[in-house]
């Protein structure tokens, strides 16, 4: 089992409460990536076997001899079993159920809170428990929904870390639902669900790097699109234009002149000409509509060709001296634009 | 807003049933500049609680100084009267709870069209008065009618005998046990019991080892209850099952036959024997509450 990464081609056909309809690769550490109301919980329910579906692999097994290691969003474990006790629940009753949950607990680090209460764990150390549960069962799958909601900002890199290095020590296929594109970057596999499909998976690198839908776009957090059309193309660019616009963006595949496309392109990567010294091939008249702090940095809402969102640092946006109403030239490279197919 | 209602409710993390009051703060707007409530009514709160208290408690005490306590002495039959009490009380528990849990589950648990005519329907006994209750009782139960004949050829009485006795507290304790248990299954959170399934526990090593675990709290509350409603049914029993005599009919009795002063020392025997057990239980579902949660 030690092979890594462990695959696993999963189907699901679900009606209620969501109508879900989708192949899905698990490939290692998969992330399926949906808004809230994709039905992702339900899928991974159907899955699980707590909701009538048609699923396969599986599928035709009743929910207690799926070989499937479910952590529900919050973890579930029994508040009045202790840490041990909760892994030994699936266990079978023998002498040895004491030894072997205290095992799948040093596993995941976590050997000396045994006899702890789940009231008395922090939100990562009971991730870690439900973790140590699941396995006790050998599934041959593990489900995960949304791993990174109850962790706090400080310990979720460490938690998420962890439990992936775990995950493939483990060698167990595993899949996660999740709104969160960061934890998409961390997985070995990603998909998008939209609509109960799956319209776009691959490596993380490659579905970051080409969406090619804008609910893929949105869902991985750019914020910035425009329709327009194809004007030219010359070598590995592409003109595209739209109504008072032109931009110039970096394509190596070929499309017809005249074809309407949608770009987009992330708010980090709009930056204000004047301050910036770069050349400026893509350059956009816009106002500022608001500014909001957030974090270090600034969010700055503008009104251009269509609704825009530039973030800039919070130093950069103080030198600017930006407010709102005021007139701005901003400027994009074309390798940070991507092109959607309308 | 106030407002009475029935119910097995957890509150600061410890079990309560019984007639909860609560007053659900009514939210104000006041940091937009609008008046603060003035400070000056906070002893109003206190001096009601303590009033509504005394008046609640006074009669307990006042016992305490009724009773002539260098003449305490039972009247005769006192003690047959607490071994009957106890011992039937027992058992018509035992049933009520071996019958009324899976009732209780199911209700908690099913979905289905038309579940709020049964729950409708489930109030009915509890909400007739006793007397009324036994009347019926007697009239569907009693030596003439179909019922009764059917169990009387078995050799079943169900009018001053022993089975009509605990039918009569079974029928008062219930549907209390009922309401209390279904109330505690509800609490049980339903993701628990389905991830019991998927870590390989069928329905019944669910119930077994998540839900029943998980409501021991609620169902011990219920059981107390049911016990306090039996030990005390006076009503139902009177009519149904006036021998063998429990403690309440025969408080009645003493009550007729001697006078006031001979009921003190089986008055406070029934205290005793009621009292403790949900008073323990609930003592214990605090500590086990604050240990879970």
């Amino acid at each position: 089992m030690n092979q890594a990464p462990a695959t696993l081609g999963l189907r699901c056909q679900l009606k209620q409460p969501v109508a879900l309809d989708l192949h899905l690769q698990i490939r290692g550490f998969t992330v399926l990536l949906g808004v809230s109301g994709a039905g992702k919980t339900s899928l991974l329910q159907a899955i699980a076997g707590l909701l009538p579906a048609r699923v396969s692999p599986f599928g035709d097994l009743p929910v207690e001899q799926r070989p499937i290691g479910y952590l529900p969003q919050g973890y579930a474990l029994f508040p009045h079993l202790r840490a041990w006790e909760n892994v030994a629940f699936p266990l079978p009753r023998s002498a040895r159920r004491h030894t072997e949950a205290l095992a799948l607990l040093q596993r995941v680090g976590l050997k000396e809170l045994a006899e702890r209460f789940p009231s008395e764990l922090s939100g990562g150390q009971k991730q870690r428990v439900a973790l140590a549960r699941a396995l006790a069962r050998k599934p041959q799958l593990l489900l995960l929904d949304e791993p990174t909601s109850a962790l706090d900002m400080a310990t979720r890199d460490e938690v998420l870390d962890e439990l992936i290095q775990e995950v493939h020590a483990f060698g167990i296929p595993l899949l996660a639902v999740s709104h969160d594109p960061h934890l998409a970057m961390l997985a070995d596999h990603m998909a998008i669900l939209r609509e109960g499909r799956i319209i776009q998976e691959g490596p993380p690198v490659e579905v970051f790097a080409r969406p090619q839908h804008q609910a893929t776009a949105h869902l991985l957090g750019f914020r910035n699109f425009l329709s327009g059309r194809i004007e030219a193309q010359e070598n590995a660019i592409l003109r595209i234009a739209g109504a008072g616009w032109q931009l110039q963006a970096e394509s190596s595949s070929a499309l017809p002149v005249g074809s309407p496309v949608q770009l987009t392109w992330r708010a980090e990567d709009l930056f204000l000409e004047e301050k910036s010294g770069l050349p400026c091939p893509n350059r956009l008249l816009v106002r500022v509509r608001a500014g909001r702090a957030e974090g270090l940095s600034t969010r700055i809402y503008l009104e251009g060709p269509a609704p825009l969102e530039m973030l800039l640092s919070r130093q950069q946006a103080e030198a600017a001296q930006i407010t709102p109403g005021s007139s701005l030239k901003v400027c994009i490279q074309p390798r940070h634009l991507q092109i959607l197919v309308a | 807003m106030l407002g009475v209602d029935l119910c097995v409710a957890r509150v600061d993390g410890a079990v309560v049933w019984g007639l909860r009051i609560w007053d659900e703060p009514v939210q104000k707007m006041t940091s937009w500049g609008g008046r603060k409530r003035p400070d000056g009514t906070a002893w109003l709160g206190p001096i009601l609680a303590a009033g509504v208290f005394v008046f609640l408690l006074a009669p307990f005490a006042a016992l305490f100084f009724a009773t002539d306590w260098a003449d305490f002495h039972f009247a005769q039959g006192d003690m047959g009267a607490i071994r009957t009490s106890l011992l039937y009380s027992g058992l018509a528990v035992l049933l009520a709870v071996l019958a009324g849990t899976p009732l209780a589950w199911w209700l908690a648990r099913g979905q289905w069209r038309g579940k709020w005519l049964l729950d409708a329907l489930l109030m009915l006994p509890l909400l007739t008065p006793p007397l009324a209750l036994g009347i019926l009782l007697s009239s569907f139960y009693g030596p003439y009618s179909p019922v009764g004949s059917v169990f009387s050829q078995a050799g079943i009485y169900l009018t001053n005998t022993a089975p009509a006795f605990i039918l009569a507290q079974i029928y008062g304790a219930m549907p209390y046990y009922i309401i209390a248990a279904r109330a505690a299954f509800e609490g049980v959170p339903r993701d628990l019991e389905q991830i019991s399934r998927t870590l390989g526990r069928n329905r019944l090593q669910t119930f077994w080892g998540v839900t029943l675990p998980l409501a021991r709290i609620g169902l011990s509350a219920g059981v107390a209850l049911a016990w306090v409603r039996a030990m005390g049914e006076f009503g139902i029993v009177l009519i149904v099952a006036y021998f063998p005599q429990g403690i309440p009919v025969k408080l009645w009795v003493n009550l007729q036959d001697i006078g006031l002063d001979a009921v003190y020392p089986l008055l406070w025997i029934f205290f005793l024997v009621a009292v403790p057990l949900p008073l323990w239980i609930g003592l214990r579902a605090r500590r086990q509450t604050q240990a879970l949660f």
